[in-house]
């Protein structure tokens, strides 16, 4: 009868794994009185530097409690397992065993008659089997301690693979802010050429413009609705180029600890006007306390008055509801627990808000017809726009979120069922 | 009353020229262009502005260098400088004043007529005092 086994015969006993685990601690699952018997022999005779500790089961019901109470008594080196136990056999003690200790390596011990079982164990996961009509001492021994050896370098080959993943991971994270670094620093090549190549002659239609709006009176009817036009034209020309160096260059922020509401207070304070003339009802719904946060004041005012305006232009078509009644802005900040974030492949950073994470949220609720589910996520683009032409530069949100994203924040913009409004949200880490 | 007298100096020639254009439709300011800022000096030393109108972005000398020439200049450095740059965006070049954070008057282009006469009387009113 011949063992079938990676390891080969004439290879000495590893004594670098008998000196690395100290005294083994061997479950053993067998139901023969006699075989167990032999079993305990065979160890106590073989040539181990401490004599092992042999624990048995004869049942894999008993070897449930055995293993479960093993994390008090200390855990097993090795699981010698009989296939033929009065309650379970074969597979079923294998995917049992598994379970209950999957860092621990299984040893089968087969009759002659299920041998092919046995082979197939080993297929499954067991780490060998040997055949109990030729075993020996020195067998089990070299078994038992390469067993042990195996797993031990398969726990460290796991280890050094949970840290080579955990590398590649935080490589891969430094080469996205790599390439997102790199394309803010060529857009903001771009948009420094582009601004100073488009403001020059937009300053010369700018002054021209001027210049005839003095001689209006004698250009006769029509001309200072048109003068007006132009100017409305250079204007939003200018707002476009400005917002694509406001998007290239958000990146100096000048932090300081703030109160949440004052950041909110400061938009909403600027937003006023608007949100007057738009007929709206402002409710507010702020934090008691209000929760600091660190933040670039003037920055983070910058996102809120965008969420905000979005807020009144998706309302100001309809600033009386159905019912005849004003329509309400629901501005609120409070406290928050992060359940679950979805990354995004903006800049990724380790201090970025996590799941559990206790952040400050600014919120910006409107009641507006909300957004087309196929354009909402494509909001946050660069120069993608909701508004009729000439409405919007297409970079409002995507600056905002360039901002936050820099305060390693999150914004979120959010249909409130579809058609009840839109929700924008934006998460800062909480200091409380 | 004896009329302000402005140095621009831009290296875009229809903007300078514009900007001599309005602002002497004013009737109270005489307005020299210089689109060389190599010469800037020069001209400024000959024509003795009350202000100077100065770009930045401008081959051969700019306008950080042309600011530095100016202040080095004992008839010169106490001429106020107004810088009209492409290179920021509004809300950077403070939308109602245009005075930036270091003191240095600073204006965006497209400069709307209105913000850029009112930069230049609080400059003149300024460097009486």
């Amino acid at each position: 009868m011949k063992m079938v086994s990676i390891t080969s015969q004439s290879e000495a006993v590893p004594e670098v794994a008998q000196e690395a685990v100290g005294r083994l601690r061997i479950l053993c699952f067998e139901h023969s009185e006699g075989d167990f018997v032999l079993l305990r022999e065979y160890l106590r005779s073989a040539d181990f530097k401490a004599s092992p500790e042999l624990v048995r089961a004869e049942t894999m019901s008993a070897a449930k409690d055995v293993l479960l109470g093993a994390s008090e008594n200390g855990t097993f080196d090795a699981v010698l397992l009989d296939l033929s136990l009065p309650d379970s056999s074969g597979a079923e003690s294998l995917v049992a065993l598994q379970e209950l200790a999957p860092t621990t390596p299984i040893i089968i011990l087969s009759d002659n008659a299920d041998r092919e079982v046995a082979v197939r164990m080993v297929k499954e996961g067991a780490l060998e089997y040997l055949p109990k009509d030729s075993l020996n001492a020195e067998l089990l021994t070299r078994s038992i301690l390469y067993a042990v050896e195996r797993q031990r370098s398969q726990t460290e080959m796991a280890e050094l693979n949970i840290r080579l993943k955990k590398a590649t991971e935080d490589l891969m994270t430094a080469q996205t802010q790599l390439i997102q670094a790199e394309k803010m620093d060529s857009l903001g090549r771009l948009a420094a050429g582009v601004a100073h190549e488009v403001k020059n002659p937009l300053g010369t239609l700018q002054m021209g413009v001027s210049y005839f709006e003095r001689r209006t009176e004698k250009m006769g009817e029509g001309s200072e609705a048109m003068i007006s036009h132009m100017q409305d034209a250079i204007a939003r020309a200018d707002r476009i180029i400005c917002g694509m160096l406001d998007f290239s260059r958000s990146d100096n922020l000048s932090l300081e600890v703030k109160g949440i509401n004052e950041v909110l207070d400061g938009a909403i304070e600027k937003m006023q006007h608007l949100i007057v003339r738009a007929n709206l009802d402002l409710v507010k719904d702020l934090a008691a306390g209000s929760p600091k946060v660190r933040v670039d004041q003037s920055k983070m005012e910058q996102v809120l008055i965008n969420l905000i305006l979005n807020a009144v232009q998706a309302m100001s078509e309809n600033a009386t509801g159905e019912d005849g009644k004003h329509q309400t802005l629901e501005i609120s900040s409070y406290l928050a627990e992060v359940d679950e974030i979805n990354r995004d492949e903006g800049i990724r950073h380790s201090e970025r808000i996590r799941a559990r994470d206790s952040v400050v949220v600014a919120e910006v609720r409107d009641y507006g017809p909300g957004i087309p589910k196929e354009k909402l996520n494509r909001i946050l683009e660069p120069f993608y726009t909701t508004k009729p032409a000439g409405e919007g530069t297409g970079l409002g949100l995507s600056v905002a979120k360039n901002i936050v994203d820099l305060h390693r924040g999150v914004m979120q913009v959010e249909n409130v069922d579809f058609g009840k409004g839109v929700v924008a949200r934006v998460m800062l880490k909480s200091l409380e | 009353m004896r009329k302000k007298k402005i140095l621009v100096v831009d290296d875009d020639v229809p903007l300078a020229d514009s900007m001599k254009l309005v602002l002497e439709d004013t009737g109270n300011f005489d307005v020299c262009v210089e689109t060389d800022s190599v010469s800037a000096l020069a001209t400024a030393r000959n024509f003795q502005p009350d202000v100077v109108l100065l770009d930045i972005v401008m081959p051969g000398l700019d306008g950080g260098d042309v600011s530095a020439q100016l202040k080095q200049d004992p008839f010169l450095s106490s001429v106020p400088i107004i810088i009209v740059t492409a290179l920021v965006a509004n809300s950077e070049a403070g939308r109602d004043d245009g005075i930036d954070s270091g003191g240095q008057m600073m204006i965006a282009k497209p400069v709307r007529f209105r913000k850029l006469l009112h930069a230049i009387e609080t400059t003149l009113v300024a460097s009486v005092h």
